[in-house]
C-alpha cells in the first residue's frame, strides 16, 4: 500500500523522468506575476509538494492563513482535508471555521482530521493524496524527516493531488519539496475608515527552493473581498522597512520584546 | 424452529471425578444451589442444606455460588453460540436459547445440528441437554423432560412429543403445577385437551408469573414468544466454520476474503447497504472476539470493506486457535444501485467517503469531522462538529461579524495587558512572556453571555482586534464589569 521507506531516491527520480513528458500537469496560479513567474510553468504543480515554514514561531498563524488563501483561490471541485498532528493545537489553538471564512475560504470544504500522533498525521496526509478524492491536501506537522517527504510528494504524485505542508519544524534538512517556503507576517495596511484598526494582512512570502525556477519574495497583502493577493512590495519596502524595522530589524526586536 | 439448551453445572477438569455442589446462603443457612452427577449419584439434590449434604457426604467438595459470575458465563457462552445462528439467547438462569430457524441446513439437518452443538460443548467440558421443537417454550420443555431420546420434535408434531411430559414442563410455578397433579392432570396432553375456558376460569390469568392457559398458548405457538438475542439480529449474515482450528493471520485473511464476498452478494441481493458491520471469530477456548467497522455511508462495496477489516484482523488473537468465523452487517440501509456518471468528478466524491471511511477506522470517528456554523455570537459556540458524510448548513447564509480568527484557543489564556484608557484596547500584553506592543486595535466588540442556555465562561467579554508591531495580529478580549484591574485573555490568533 505505502511506497517503501527505502526506495531508492534515485529510481524514484527516474520514474518522475520518465513521467514528466507525457503527464500534463495542471498548474495552480497564485495570482502573484513575481511568484507565477519565477515558478516553472507559471504556477504550482497541482500534485507536488509544498512546503510552507513560519519564520518565527508567532509567524505560523500569517503562514496557515497564506495557505487558506491559496486553497480560497484554487478552482477546486472537491474537499480539502487538513491533517494536524497534535502538536500545534495547544500553542497555537484549533482551527476554526469562521475565521477561515473571514478570509475567504468557505469551511464547508474543509474535512479536519486531527490525529493523535505525528505519525498518524502524516499517515492521514498519505492516504488522502494516494486516494485521489480530494481536490488539495492541507498538512501541519512538527516535524519530518526526508524520507517522509518523500513518501508525501510519491503519493501526491500517485493521486494527482496537491499537499500544502505547514512544517512547524522550519526548514533545516533536505527535503523532497517542489516547493519551499517562508512567510513572514508584516505590519499590514490600516484600515480605510479608521486608521486605527488593522487593515488587510501582509506577508512577506520567500520562494526559497523551487524545483525547475529560480527563488523569489515579495511582499502581498490578502484581500477577502476580491479573492485576490495586492503587491505591495514598491512601495511598503520602502516606506515600512526603516521605522518598523521588518528586515532585518525583527530578529532584535522580537529579542528586546 | 427453536432450540433450547440447558448447560448443566460442571466446572472444569478438577471437580468432575469427585462428588462437587456450590452453596448459596439460604433462609435457613448455606443451601446447594448445583450439583455435579457424581454428587447427583450420591443422592445430593439441589435445594438442600449444605449441614444435610456434609453430614450425608463428608467428602463433598463445595464452592460458594456467585449467581452474577453464572449470569456473566452464561451470556458469553450465549454469545458464543452466535457461530450456530446469529439469534441465540439467554433463557433463564441455567439455559440458552439459539432461534435456529433457517440455519440447521448449514449443518446438514436439525439432528446433526444438535449433535455438533453437544459436540462442541461437551468438548469444552460443559455438560449439556438439548431440545428442538418448533415453539421456544417446547423446547425448553424438551431439553428438560425429554429423556434421552425424543428431544427433537419434527415440525408440526409438538403436540405428540410434548403430550406424555409432565406438567412441569410447561414452566409453570410449582403451586399450579401441585393444583394440576391434585386435579388429575398429569401430563401436558391431559391439560391441552381440556377446553379453554375451564382452564382460565381456574388459573388467574391476569397473575404476574407464568399462568398455565398463558404457558399452553406459548408451548404450542399460539401467542408470541419472542427471543431476545444478546446481540441484535443481523440484516444479512455470512459465516465460514473450518474442519481445523486456524491460528495464523493469512488464513483468516483469506477466509474473510470469503465472507466479504458472500456477504456482498447477499446484500446485492437484498438491495442493502451496510452501515456497520460486525466481524466475529470463534475461538476453540468458548470465546468469541468481536470487532466492529463502521462506514460512513451505506455501501456493499466488497474491496473497501475488506481494507477496513483487513485492519482489524492484526489485532485479533487467535489463541488456540479459531475454528469458526461470521460477519454480521448489524445496520444495514436500502441502497439501490447506483447510476454510474460521466462527469469528471463523480469518481472523486466516491473515492471520498471510502477515504474518510479509512481514516476514521484508524483515527476514530470523533477525529474527522467537517465544520458547521451555529447561530451564536459567543465565538467558542459558533461552530459545530458534524460527521462530514453528512450535509451541513451553508456558511454564506451566517451573518457577517467582524473578521474572525483563523486559530481559536479551547481555553482563552490570560494575558498581562496594559489599557490606555480605563475602556480602550491594551497598549501593551504579555503572552508566552513576550511583550507586544499594540499598534492598531479595533474594538471594542461586546459579546454577552447567552443566559438562556447556560453561561459557559463567566460575564461580559469586550473583544478586540489587535496588531502588534511586528503584524502579528491577535483577538483579546477583556472580561467587562470585573472589580479592580481589567482581567485580559487572548482567544484567538489571525493570520
Amino acid at each position: 500500500m505505502l511506497v517503501g521507506a527505502g526506495d531508492m531516491p534515485g529510481q524514484g527520480q527516474a520514474r518522475c523522468r520518465q513521467h514528466q513528458p507525457d503527464r500534463k500537469t495542471r498548474i495552480w496560479r497564485t495570482g502573484i506575476d513575481v511568484l507565477d513567474r519565477a515558478l516553472p510553468d507559471t504556477g504550482l504543480a497541482m500534485d507536488g509538494l509544498h512546503e510552507v515554514t513560519a519564520a518565527t514561531a508567532a509567524d505560523r498563524p500569517a503562514a496557515l492563513a497564506f495557505l487558506a488563501a491559496l486553497l480560497a483561490r484554487l478552482d477546486r471541485n472537491g474537499m480539502v482535508p487538513i491533517c494536524q498532528g497534535p502538536g500545534s493545537i495547544p500553542r497555537l489553538g484549533r482551527l476554526y471555521g469562521p475565521g477561515w471564512h473571514s478570509l475567504g475560504m468557505d469551511p464547508a470544504d474543509l474535512v479536519i482530521v486531527e490525529a493523535g500522533h505525528e505519525r498518524d498525521a502524516l499517515w492521514a496526509m498519505e492516504e488522502s493524496l494516494r486516494s485521489g478524492a480530494a481536490a488539495a491536501v492541507l498538512g501541519e506537522t512538527e516535524r519530518l524527516a526526508f524520507v517522509g517527504s518523500r513518501r508525501l510528494s510519491l503519493a501526491g504524485r500517485e493521486g494527482r493531488t496537491p499537499l500544502l505542508l505547514l512544517r512547524g519544524d522550519g526548514m533545516g534538512g533536505a527535503s523532497a519539496a517542489t516547493t519551499r517556503w517562508r512567510v513572514t507576517a508584516l505590519p499590514g495596511s490600516s484600515h480605510p475608515f479608521d486608521t486605527a484598526a488593522p487593515g488587510l494582512p501582509h506577508w512577506h512570502l520567500e520562494l526559497l527552493r523551487c524545483r525547475g525556477g529560480r527563488p523569489a519574495s515579495c511582499i502581498v497583502e490578502w484581500n477577502r473581498e476580491t479573492g485576490d493577493f495586492g503587491m505591495v512590495a514598491a512601495l511598503a519596502n520602502r516606506s515600512v522597512a526603516p521605522d518598523a524595522g521588518w528586515y532585518p530589524a525583527p530578529a532584535v526586536a522580537r529579542a528586546a520584546g | 424452529m427453536q432450540a433450547g439448551i440447558r448447560p448443566r453445572p460442571s466446572r472444569g477438569q478438577p471437580v468432575r471425578s469427585v462428588p462437587f455442589a456450590l452453596a448459596a446462603p439460604g433462609r435457613h443457612g448455606m443451601v446447594l444451589t448445583a450439583v455435579n452427577r457424581q454428587a447427583e449419584a450420591r443422592g445430593m439434590a439441589i435445594g438442600m442444606r449444605l449441614a444435610d449434604a456434609r453430614a450425608l457426604l463428608p467428602g463433598l467438595a463445595t464452592a460458594t455460588a456467585s449467581p452474577a459470575e453464572d449470569r456473566r458465563g452464561l451470556e458469553r457462552l450465549a454469545f458464543w453460540c452466535n457461530r450456530f445462528t446469529p439469534s441465540s439467547a439467554v433463557d433463564g438462569d441455567d439455559g440458552l436459547l439459539l432461534d435456529i430457524t433457517g440455519a440447521a441446513h448449514l449443518f446438514g439437518g436439525e439432528a446433526m445440528m444438535m449433535a455438533e452443538v453437544e459436540a462442541c460443548l461437551v468438548r469444552l467440558g460443559i455438560g449439556m441437554q438439548a431440545g428442538l421443537a418448533d415453539t421456544a417454550a417446547a423446547a425448553w420443555a424438551l431439553a428438560r423432560f425429554g429423556g434421552k431420546d425424543g428431544r427433537i420434535a419434527p415440525p408440526g408434531t409438538t403436540l405428540a412429543a410434548l403430550a406424555p411430559l409432565p406438567v412441569e414442563a410447561l414452566r409453570i410455578t410449582a403451586g399450579d403445577a401441585r393444583l394440576l397433579h391434585r386435579l388429575g392432570l398429569d401430563t401436558i396432553g391431559a391439560v391441552e385437551a381440556l377446553p379453554p375456558a375451564t382452564l382460565a376460569h381456574r388459573f388467574d390469568c391476569r397473575g404476574k408469573g407464568w399462568s398455565v392457559p398463558e404457558r399452553l398458548d406459548r408451548v404450542f405457538g399460539r401467542c408470541p414468544d419472542p427471543v431476545i438475542p444478546v446481540s441484535p439480529p443481523p440484516a444479512c449474515v455470512s459465516r465460514l466454520g473450518f474442519p481445523e482450528p486456524l491460528t495464523d493471520l493469512a488464513g483468516l485473511e483469506a477466509a474473510l476474503d470469503r465472507l466479504v464476498q458472500d456477504l456482498c452478494a447477499s446484500l446485492e441481493w437484498e438491495g442493502l447497504g451496510v452501515r456497520k458491520l460486525t466481524a466475529l471469530f470463534f475461538r476453540v477456548d468458548c470465546s468469541a472476539i468481536r470487532h466492529d467497522v463502521s462506514v460512513g455511508r451505506a455501501t456493499r462495496n466488497g474491496a473497501h470493506l475488506q481494507q477496513l477489516l483487513a485492519r482489524k484482523i492484526g489485532a485479533v488473537d487467535p489463541g488456540f486457535g479459531i475454528d469458526a468465523m461470521a460477519l454480521h452487517a448489524v445496520r444495514a440501509e436500502p441502497l439501490v444501485p447506483e447510476q454510474i456518471r460521466l462527469a469528471r468528478d463523480a469518481g472523486r466524491a466516491g473515492g471520498l467517503d471510502l477515504l474518510i471511511d479509512r481514516l476514521q477506522a484508524r483515527l476514530g470517528k470523533r477525529s474527522v469531522f467537517r465544520l458547521e456554523p451555529v447561530e451564536s455570537h459567543l465565538p467558542e459556540r459558533a461552530v459545530r462538529r458534524v460527521q462530514p458524510g453528512r450535509d451541513v448548513t451553508a456558511w454564506c447564509a451566517c451573518p457577517a461579524l467582524s473578521p474572525r480568527p483563523i486559530r481559536l484557543f479551547d481555553r482563552p489564556e490570560p494575558v498581562d495587558g496594559v489599557a490606555g484608557l480605563p475602556d480602550g484596547p491594551p497598549m501593551l500584553f504579555t503572552w508566552h512572556r513576550v511583550a507586544r506592543r499594540v499598534v492598531r486595535a479595533e474594538g471594542p466588540e461586546r459579546i454577552e453571555p447567552e443566559w438562556w442556555a447556560g453561561d459557559p465562561g463567566g460575564g461580559t467579554r469586550d473583544y478586540y482586534r489587535i496588531e502588534d508591531m511586528e503584524g502579528r495580529r491577535y483577538w483579546l478580549y477583556r472580561m467587562a464589569g470585573c472589580e479592580g484591574s481589567p482581567r485580559w485573555y487572548i482567544h484567538g490568533l489571525y493570520g
